[in-house]
């Protein structure tokens, strides 16, 4: 499977490719969906809201964001923006000094590391990708996964340990492919 | 900025629970917004010369949209709304 660099990707959508724009939404809508959710606690109807408006907004802005290799640290404060304009027009923050609830900036960092993972996780073959996203990120059982993906219920504990080896090697590998050359 | 990080297999498990799925609908919906766009464009060309759908359009927007075949979603609404007044 072909994976597009953040830059790529928003240089295509620009062009008006939609397919683009799908991988796009598709890469970061559990980016969104947790800031909001996690972020800034929001409740499913404001964060739907805002998951809607985020994306629309980058549609809309696409052509002013500057440098397309900063992509995603932009969607975040645009994602934390339209959070807080959220809360505040619900009068629940009344001030900028209290628009964010505390430890927002720590649950940011750690959502930027779940995504370098999920980065990682799309490099890996189908099957795996499934079944650890199934277990961890979905929370199924091994009885619904063995359904779901058709292996039987005895194998899915060994393949789901076999799938975070491969998991760690691709951070490995991606963390020193992006180390600079040395010498 | 480049980081470098290694991880151990617990520490994977819980960065991959970190970021559930967003629900399909939504997604599906920010996926459709170019074509919804593409599709509220060409409404407003054509109202431009039908005076019978510009008066729809102003009187009832989401309706109008909604027998165009165009989904009428909170962002769709409220840039029709921008376009129209901007006419």
């Amino acid at each position: 499977m072909r994976i597009y660099a953040d830059a790529k990707l928003v240089d295509a959508c620009r062009r008006g490719d939609d397919g683009a724009w799908n991988a796009l939404v598709e890469r970061f809508s559990r980016y969104v969906y947790a800031i909001c959710i996690q972020g800034f606690r929001l409740s499913q109807q404001d964060a739907e809201d805002v998951f809607q408006d985020v994306f629309t907004k980058v549609y809309e802005s696409l052509e002013r964001l500057r440098d397309d290799d900063s992509f995603r640290p932009w969607l975040a404060q645009m994602t934390r923006r339209t959070c807080v304009d959220k809360l505040r027009s619900a009068g629940r923050a009344s001030s900028a000094l209290a628009s964010e609830p505390p430890g927002t900036e720590d649950v940011l960092a750690v959502l930027d590391d779940a995504l370098a993972v999920r980065e990682a996780l799309a490099k890996l073959p189908e099957t795996c990708r499934e079944i650890l996203d199934l277990f961890f990120a979905q929370d199924e059982s091994y009885r619904t996964i063995g359904e779901l993906l058709n292996l039987p219920g005895g194998t899915i504990a060994s393949r789901i340990s076999r799938c975070l080896e491969k998991l760690k090697v691709a951070m490995e590998e991606g963390a020193s492919s992006s180390r600079p050359a040395s010498g | 900025m480049i980081r470098v990080k290694s991880y151990g297999i617990e520490e994977l498990a819980r960065l991959l629970a970190v970021v559930p799925p967003a629900p399909a609908g939504w997604v599906s919906a920010a996926q459709e917004l170019p074509a919804a766009r593409r599709d509220l464009d060409a409404l407003l060309a054509r109202a431009e010369t039908d005076a019978q759908l510009c008066r729809r359009l102003v009187d009832d927007l989401e309706a109008a949209l909604a027998d165009s075949g165009i989904q009428p979603t909170r962002s769709t609404v409220e840039a029709a709304r921008a376009r129209l007044r901007s006419s």
